[in-house]
């Protein structure tokens, strides 16, 4: 009877000991270290940029993609060639106007997309900036 | 391996361009395809034009093959040296392959042994768009089947479709297959099915297609079929053309006169 119940303590303290071991373990791997984590710095900023885009920086950069994916279709499938931008200038809806017009950095798109770790296809057919003689 | 060469291509360059620094003002400017604007604003209106070309094979020289390597080059058309990896827009061929079923016998020597420019069509009833189950390849509003490569996915319906065997697919990645690449035009990826576009971007800033420009012949006339003043609508008139299988239905926008 005493051998019994020394062997259920000894369980007892055990799966106590494991418990505590696991909610540690939890602890230590969930907790913030938002003291200790090293920040990534933001992308930089390219050198010299157009000033003359589209729309506005923030728009572009949330937006971009859409407003590429919108040339395509309405160009390659309507013929519709020119968009108008907001303040009425007209623009020819093509990848290569923007690359024209930011052409002073190579790494136009890629700042953005690497530190984003956005792998877009375009590449894949057009010529990048950085494949550009 | 590609993808692994590509990447490792791509780092090492980003490796060096930061090495040099962020002297942007050292950089010259792209060397991209200049753009421009079109003369009209809106959509244009549909079936208003329909390209078409008409092939004087009597002109056309027989080892002359300036209009293919011109046509390749603008368009970055790979060549791997083999036929099973083999891309083409435009090529040349024998009589019997490219009039296979014409129903004139007993042609003249001369006629039967010249070769033949071939390209795609641009049919009126293309039967190739038909059986494109994503829309990739559709007949535009100027009479050109046009390949959208941003949806095409490989499957080859459009080739099997096809009875003049103007579309070619790209086993392979075709940069590696691309000798002299041009700046001007998009290459393709591997895995979609490609073909000639009757040099749309071309014709949008108001220039001829590279074969028809690249001819020492003057053998290519490219015009509006829809116009009944054009040159090549006279020259339908005034000539006895053949297309190539009209038996078909497709009614073919390419002409040849033999």
């Amino acid at each position: 009877m005493k051998r019994r119940r020394a062997t259920l303590t000894k369980k007892l303290i055990m799966t106590a000991a494991a418990v505590l071991i696991l909610v540690l373990a939890g602890v230590y791997a969930f907790r913030h270290e938002e003291s200790q984590a090293e920040k990534i710095a933001a992308p930089a900023a390219a050198a010299v940029d157009s000033s003359a885009c589209i729309g506005s920086k923030e728009y572009m950069r949330a937006n971009h993609m859409r407003v590429l994916n919108e040339w395509r279709h309405s160009s390659v499938r309507d013929g519709n060639r020119v968009h108008v931008a907001p303040d009425g200038r007209k623009i020819e809806k093509s990848l290569n106007t923007c690359l024209n017009c930011h052409s002073s950095n190579r790494m136009f798109c890629f700042n953005c997309h690497m530190y984003a770790n956005v792998k877009p296809n375009c590449w894949n057919c057009h010529i990048s900036p950085m494949e550009a003689p | 391996m590609n993808e692994d060469r590509r990447s490792f291509i791509k780092k090492a360059g980003i490796g060096i361009l930061a090495g040099i620094g962020s002297a942007a003002g050292l950089f010259p400017a792209l060397s991209l395809e200049k753009t421009v604007l079109p003369a009209w604003d809106e959509k244009p209106e549909p079936g208003k034009h329909r390209w078409g070309m008409l092939i004087d094979t009597r002109k056309c020289a027989g080892n002359c093959k300036e209009c293919v390597a011109a046509c390749h080059f603008t368009h970055n058309v790979p060549d791997f040296g083999n036929r099973k990896d083999e891309v083409k827009w435009i090529w040349k061929s024998s009589y019997e392959h490219v009039f296979p079923t014409a129903s004139q016998q007993f042609q003249s020597p001369g006629v039967t042994e010249r070769p033949y420019v071939a390209l795609c069509n641009h049919c009126a009833e293309p039967p190739c768009t038909k059986a494109c189950p994503t829309e990739a390849t559709f007949r535009r509003w100027d009479g050109i089947v046009s390949m959208d490569y941003h949806r095409c996915i490989g499957c080859r319906f459009c080739m099997a479709a096809c009875p003049y065997g103007s579309r070619s697919f790209n086993w392979r990645d075709p940069r590696e297959g691309i000798k002299l690449a041009s700046t001007e035009y998009p290459t393709r990826m591997q895995g979609v099915v490609e073909k000639c576009n009757f040099c749309s971007e071309r014709l949008v800033k108001g220039l001829d297609p590279a074969c028809v420009e690249a001819c020492p012949e003057q053998a290519l006339v490219f015009g509006d079929l829809n116009d009944p003043g054009s040159e090549i609508r006279k020259l339908l008139e005034s000539t006895e053309t053949m297309q190539r299988k009209p038996e078909l239905g497709t009614k073919p926008s390419v002409f040849y006169i033999i």
